[in-house]
């Protein structure tokens, strides 16, 4: 009789061991947020002299931003291109910045509008994120020095700046 | 199918530059110093290329105002942690605060690529 319990309370405790077993939680919560993340590198191409650019044909690379909404409407991007190095040689002459932000991918074919519902002004590009999802922006920088005059050997880096206001 | 593409995107291996500030719309709350309140804030580093963010403060139309930041306002954060830390305010310029943003900032390494600076606003409602 003693032996019965025994097993049986063995057995009660063992399925009760494997039931904690498989009850692992996972916990989360989804909450609106933006999330800005650098998914190109930029790298400027020097294949005339007076100028830097990010362009393929010059031999740069655009650098490109990810910007991830949970939620619709709850944020503005605003992608900022240089307009200024952070590093170079001693430079004697003006440098003419240009520069423009574009859509380059989305994860919603309706996020293609951000193109034309853009605002522009100064070197800075606005975009109301009203769709929630993934967008890329391109950013393409020029550098022009003096008036045709050559750039002086050395290191550069201009930054871009990425930011997600919420609206 | 563009939440799974989203999701996706939001879960794949790709995002490993990225910046992520919340809560989005931050509560001002009472502290147990009278006249001073705070914003309870969590900054996730997803950039290895960045350590540090700094935290400013500003009114609606881009103005600093005056805060402290627990542990500094320059806040040190390693790749894939997160930090969570409190802005304190005076409670006079409550109706003043609107933004609360983390901005990235990037060291001169000497290379030739244009990088990147990131910066989220919180809005104060």
């Amino acid at each position: 009789m003693l032996n019965k319990t025994f097993t049986l309370l063995a057995t009660l405790m063992t399925f009760c061991a494997s039931a904690f077993a498989e009850e692992i939680p996972i916990s989360g919560s989804v909450e609106s947020k933006c999330i800005v993340t650098q998914d190109t590198a930029g790298v400027y191409g020097n294949a005339s002299p007076e100028t830097l650019s990010t362009a393929t044909a010059d031999g740069g690379v655009h650098p490109v931003v990810r910007f991830d909404v949970i939620q619709a409407d709850y944020y503005m991007a605003k992608i900022s291109h240089p307009t200024s190095f952070t590093e170079s040689p001693n430079l004697s002459d003006t440098v003419t910045w240009t520069g423009t932000t574009s859509v380059d991918q989305v994860s919603d074919a309706a996020m293609s509008a951000y193109d034309t519902n853009k605002v522009e002004y100064d070197n800075v590009t606005e975009v109301d994120l009203s769709i929630a999802g993934s967008t890329w922006f391109k950013i393409e920088s020029e550098a022009d020095y003096g008036y045709n005059k050559a750039f002086p050997g050395g290191q550069y880096q201009a930054v871009v700046t990425a930011e997600c206001i919420a609206i | 199918m563009k939440y799974i593409i989203f999701l996706l995107t939001m879960m794949s291996g790709q995002a490993l530059l990225a910046h992520d500030f919340t809560p989005t719309y931050p509560k001002l709350e009472t502290t147990h110093q009278s006249g001073v309140l705070k914003a309870s804030m969590k900054l996730f580093n997803k950039r290895d290329d960045i350590r540090y963010y700094r935290v400013g403060v500003y009114d609606s139309e881009w103005n600093k105002i005056p805060f402290i930041v627990s542990g500094g306002k320059t806040i040190n954060v390693e790749y894939l942690d997160t930090k969570r830390f409190d802005v304190y305010i005076q409670e006079s310029r409550r109706r003043d605060i609107t933004y609360i943003c983390t901005k990235s900032l990037t060291l001169q390494d000497g290379s030739t690529k244009s990088i990147m600076a990131s910066r989220i606003c919180s809005k104060v409602k």
